[in-house]
C-alpha cells in the first residue's frame, strides 16, 4: 500500500519538511535541524525502497498518477531505473551534506538557521521533483523551486556574493525561459505534455520544423542552466562567493540533475530518432563538450583560490557528461549516467573539504592554503582522496566513469565519428591537468611554510603549526563520503547494471512500445 | 561584442519567426492542441467529473493541481528568500522617539524617551518620520476603499471555480489592499494591524493548506491529491469532493500570494529592518 506512493512521498517529505521548519524557526529555532534531517531522511528511505522496486520490475517503469488522473490528462510521476538511480544519489548526498554542515551554517549564517533549513529543503525538492517527473511543464515548475531557493542560498555569501547571484539569476532564468518555449513549441506540435504521450506523437509526425525548433530551445535552455563552456560564465562566481554549506548543496545537486534532465530529454522525449538524425549536430555538441573540458581545464589552471579552482572543475566535468551523452552509443551514454551519480559524491568530497577549510583558515586563496597539512591532517588526507578520485585513479569511482566514457569515445570515433577521437583526447588531457591542479595545492599546503634555515644537525627548521582541525561533524561527513568514493568505485558492475537496465529500454525502439503502455494504458 | 550579441539576437528572431510558418493555423479546430485528446476531453468531461462549470479552474487547481501546489510553493520560496537575504536585525533603541504631525499646520514634533500622545487626539497624528506626510485626504479616502477591496477580493476567491478568478487574483487584490494602506499610512500602520510573525504564520499556513489537502488525500487511501478520496469525509459525493477541494486549495493560494506580496513590498521598502517605510 505505502510502497504505491514512494514516488510521492520522496517529494512531500521535503516539501512539508520545509514548512514545518518555516514554522519552528519562529516558534523554537533548535528543532529546525532535527525536524530538516528527518523530512530529508524519509526522503532519502523512500527513494532508495522505490530504487529497489523498480530495479524489481524493470524494464517496465513505475507510474505514479498525481490527483488519481490518469496520463495523458493528469501529470504523472514515470519513474525507471535511470531517473531512480539519480533520485536516490542526490537525496543521500544531500542528506550527508545537511547533516555535516550543522556547524558551518550556525557559523555563516546566525539568526537564519531556520530559513536557510528551509530553503535547503525546497531546493532539494525542487531538484527531486525534476528527476521524478514525467511531464515537460511539472519539470518547469519545479526548475522554478530549485532555481529561486539556489538563488537565496547562493546570494547570502561573502562580498561579492550578492552580485554573483544576481547575474546568475539572469543566466537562470533566461535558460528557464528558453526551456519554456521549447515546451510551448513542442505544445504546439503535440497537443500533449506528457513525457512519454509526447514521444508517441512526435514518432507519428516525425521531426518536423516546429519539432526541431523545440528541441534546440530546450537544449540550449538546459545547457544554460548546466553551465556548459561556453555559457558558463555565471557558475565560477555564483559559487565561489557563495557560504560554505549552500556551495556543498547547490554545487553536487544542480549541475548532475540538468543533466540528467538533458538525458531524458534526449531520450524520452525527443527519442534517439530524432536526438541523433542529424549527424552534424551530434559532432558539433561533441566538440563543444571536449571544448568545454579543454577551457575549463585550462582556466582552472588559471584560477588562484581552492573554491575557484573547484568550480571550473565542476563545468569541465559538465563537459565530460553532456559529450557522453552525445556520443551517440550505449558505452558513451553509461558512462555519462554513471559520471552523474560518481560526479555527485566527488564534488560533494571536494566542497565539504573545502568547507571544513573554510571553517579554520582565513581564505581559501592558495596563499592561506600554506600549512594545510599539519593544521588539518584529517580533512586533508580525505581532500587526497577526493582529489585523486577526480583525476580517475582506480579504485576510486572517478576511474570507472572515464574509462566507460573513454571506450564509447573510441566507439563513436570507430563508428566514424571524428568528434569521438576528439572527446577521448580532450578527457586523458583534462585528468593530466587535473594531476597538474591538485598536485599544486598538495604542494602548497604540504611543503609551505618553507623551511627557515638548518639547526645544529643539519635538520630544516619548520615553524610548528598546532593541529585545529574541522569540528568533528565536518570531518565525519567527509570522511562518509570519501570513504563512498572507493565503495562506489567496487560496486561499478553493480551500479551499471542498474543504469543499462534503464538506459537500454530507452535506446532500443522495439520496447518503446512497452514504455507507451505502461504510461498511457492505451 | 555588442554587433555580436545584437546580430545573434536577430539571428535567433529571425529563426524563430521563421519557424512560426511551420505552425498549424491560427484558430484551426483541427490544431494538434485543439484536436487531441486533451483538450477534447477536459470540454466533454470537466463537468461529470469535477462539477466544475469553470475548465480553466478544474486544469489549474484539479487535472494539473500539483503544478499549481508548486507554483504556490514557488512565491513562498520567494517570500522566505527575501526574507532570508534582505532582513536584518539592527540594534533597535529600547524607548524610540516618536514623530507627531499637527494636522492643522503640518508641524512635526519629535517627542523624546518613548514618551507618547494620545491616539484619540485629533489635532495629532503620529507619524513614522518628518519626510513623511500626513494626508488628511488620501488616508480618509483609502480607508473608505480598503474594506471593499478585500470584499471584493473575498468574492474573487470565493468564485474561482465558478466564474473568473481564483486565489492566486484574489490573493493579489486582497494583498494590494494591505499595501494601499501602507501607501496611504506608513508601514507602521500596517505592522501594528499585521505583524511579521502573523504574516509569516499566513504564509505557511496558505501552502500547508494546499499541500494538506493533498496529503489527506493520500491518508485516506487516494493519490496525492485526489480529491475523490476526501468525498467521505466530507460528506460529499466524491464528484462533488473535486469541487470542494478545489475550493479550499484556492484558499489556500489566496493566503499565501496575499502574504508574500506584504512581506516582500515591506522587506523592499523598509530596507529590510521592517521599521519604517517609504
Amino acid at each position: 500500500m505505502i510502497s504505491q506512493q514512494y514516488p510521492a512521498l520522496l517529494i512531500i517529505a521535503p516539501l512539508l519538511g520545509a514548512f514545518v521548519v518555516a514554522v519552528l524557526s519562529w516558534v523554537d529555532k533548535k528543532y529546525c535541524f532535527g525536524m530538516a534531517v528527518a523530512s530529508l531522511a524519509a526522503a532519502t528511505v523512500s527513494s532508495i525502497l522505490l530504487l529497489i522496486d523498480v530495479v524489481a520490475q524493470a524494464p517496465e517503469p513505475i507510474v505514479y498518477k498525481l490527483g488519481g488522473w490518469d496520463p495523458p490528462f493528469g501529470i504523472s510521476y514515470y519513474v525507471d531505473s535511470l531517473n531512480a538511480l539519480v533520485l536516490a544519489v542526490i537525496s543521500c548526498v544531500t542528506l550527508v551534506n545537511l547533516g555535516t554542515v550543522r556547524t558551518a551554517v550556525n557559523k555563516e549564517h546566525p539568526g537564519k538557521e531556520g530559513s536557510f533549513y528551509a530553503l535547503y529543503l525546497l531546493a532539494v525538492t525542487g531538484h527531486l521533483g525534476m528527476v521524478v517527473t514525467g511531464d515537460a511543464f511539472n519539470l518547469y515548475v519545479l526548475l522554478e523551486i530549485a532555481a529561486l531557493s539556489g538563488y537565496a542560498l547562493l546570494g547570502m555569501g561573502h562580498r561579492r556574493a550578492a552580485f554573483s547571484t544576481l547575474n546568475y539569476l539572469f543566466m537562470g532564468t533566461i535558460g528557464a525561459s528558453f526551456y519554456l518555449l521549447g515546451v510551448g513549441y513542442l505544445y504546439i506540435q503535440t497537443g500533449s505534455l506528457n513525457m512519454v504521450d509526447i514521444a508517441g506523437i512526435l514518432t507519428q509526425t516525425g521531426a518536423t520544423m516546429t519539432v526541431l525548433t523545440a528541441m534546440s530551445l530546450i537544449f540550449i535552455g538546459v545547457l544554460i542552466k548546466m553551465a556548459l563552456f561556453p555559457m558558463h560564465a555565471w557558475l565560477p562566481n555564483a559559487y565561489t562567493h557563495a557560504s560554505s554549506p549552500a556551495s556543498s548543496l547547490i554545487a553536487p545537486m544542480t549541475t548532475k540533475v540538468m543533466v540528467y534532465v538533458l538525458i531524458r530529454m534526449m531520450l524520452t522525449v525527443f527519442t534517439p530518432d530524432i536526438t541523433f538524425s542529424m549527424p552534424p549536430v551530434t559532432e558539433t555538441m561533441v566538440w563543444l563538450a571536449s571544448a568545454a573540458i579543454v577551457g575549463c581545464a585550462l582556466l582552472a589552471l588559471s584560477a588562484r583560490n581552492l573554491k575557484r579552482m573547484l568550480t571550473y572543475i565542476l563545468i569541465a566535468e559538465v563537459g565530460y557528461m553532456v559529450g557522453g551523452a552525445w556520443l551517440g552509443n550505449t558505452t558513451g551514454m553509461t558512462g555519462a549516467v554513471l559520471h552523474i551519480v560518481n560526479d555527485a559524491a566527488m564534488t560533494l568530497v571536494m566542497f565539504l573539504a573545502a568547507a571544513c577549510m573554510a571553517y579554520r583558515l582565513k581564505s581559501l586563496d592558495f596563499d592561506d592554503l600554506k600549512g594545510a597539512f599539519s593544521k588539518m591532517p584529517f580533512t586533508m588526507a580525505f581532500f587526497v582522496l577526493g582529489a585523486v578520485a577526480m583525476i580517475g585513479v582506480p579504485p576510486t569511482c572517478g576511474f570507472f566513469s572515464k574509462w566507460y566514457l573513454l571506450l564509447g569515445g573510441v566507439q563513436a570515433g570507430n563508428a566514424g565519428m571524428f568528434g569521438g577521437y576528439v572527446f577521448c583526447g580532450s578527457l586523458i588531457l583534462s585528468s593530466l591537468i587535473n594531476v597538474v591542479l591538485f598536485f599544486r595545492v598538495f604542494e602548497i599546503a604540504h611543503f609551505e611554510p618553507l623551511a627557515q634555515g638548518v639547526d645544529d644537525h643539519g635538520h630544516p627548521i619548520r615553524p610548528k603549526i598546532p593541529m585545529e582541525e574541522a569540528p568533528p561533524t565536518l570531518v565525519g561527513g567527509l570522511a562518509l563520503t570519501a570513504v563512498a568514493l572507493v565503495v562506489l568505485g567496487l560496486f561499478t558492475s553493480d551500479i551499471v547494471d542498474v543504469i543499462e537496465a534503464g538506459v537500454l529500454p530507452l535506446l532500443d525502439p522495439s520496447l518503446t512500445d512497452t514504455i507507451f503502455l505502461a504510461v498511457t494504458g492505451s | 561584442m555588442k554587433i555580436l550579441a545584437i546580430a545573434l539576437c536577430l539571428l535567433l528572431g529571425g529563426a524563430l519567426v521563421f519557424v512560426v510558418g511551420d505552425f498549424p493555423d491560427w484558430g484551426d479546430p483541427m490544431s494538434p492542441p485543439n484536436d487531441y485528446r486533451l483538450s477534447k476531453h477536459f470540454i466533454e468531461n470537466t463537468m461529470e467529473e469535477t462539477s466544475v462549470p469553470n475548465i480553466v479552474t478544474a486544469v489549474l487547481a484539479d487535472y494539473r493541481g500539483f503544478d499549481t501546489m508548486f507554483e504556490t510553493a514557488v512565491i513562498f520560496t520567494a517570500a522566505l528568500a527575501c526574507f532570508f537575504l534582505l532582513r536584518t536585525w539592527g540594534r533597535r533603541p529600547s524607548k524610540p522617539d516618536n514623530v507627531y504631525m499637527h494636522l492643522l499646520t503640518g508641524v512635526h514634533v519629535r517627542l523624546k524617551h518613548g514618551k507618547t500622545l494620545s491616539p484619540q487626539s485629533r489635532t495629532f497624528a503620529r507619524v513614522e518620520s518628518e519626510i513623511l506626510r500626513y494626508d488628511l485626504v488620501t488616508s480618509t479616502v483609502c480607508r473608505l476603499m480598503i474594506p471593499f477591496i478585500q470584499l471584493f477580493a473575498l468574492y474573487v476567491v470565493a468564485h474561482g471555480h465558478h466564474s473568473p478568478g481564483g486565489g492566486f487574483q484574489g490573493g493579489v487584490i486582497l494583498g494590494a489592499s494591505f499595501l494601499l494602506l501602507a501607501i496611504s499610512h506608513d508601514l507602521r500602520t500596517l505592522r501594528e494591524r499585521f505583524p511579521e510573525v502573523k504574516l509569516m504564520y499566513l504564509l505557511i499556513a496558505g501552502i500547508v493548506l494546499y499541500s494538506g489537502v493533498g496529503f489527506a488525500c493520500m491518508i485516506y487511501g487516494g493519490n496525492f491529491l485526489e480529491y475523490e478520496a476526501l468525498g467521505p469525509l466530507m460528506g460529499v459525493t466524491p464528484v462533488m469532493a473535486h469541487s470542494l477541494g478545489i475550493l479550499f486549495v484556492e484558499i489556500g493560494v489566496a493566503m499565501t500570494v496575499m502574504a508574500t506580496m506584504i512581506l516582500i513590498y515591506n522587506y523592499i521598502s523598509s530596507l529590510g529592518t521592517y521599521e519604517r517605510g517609504l
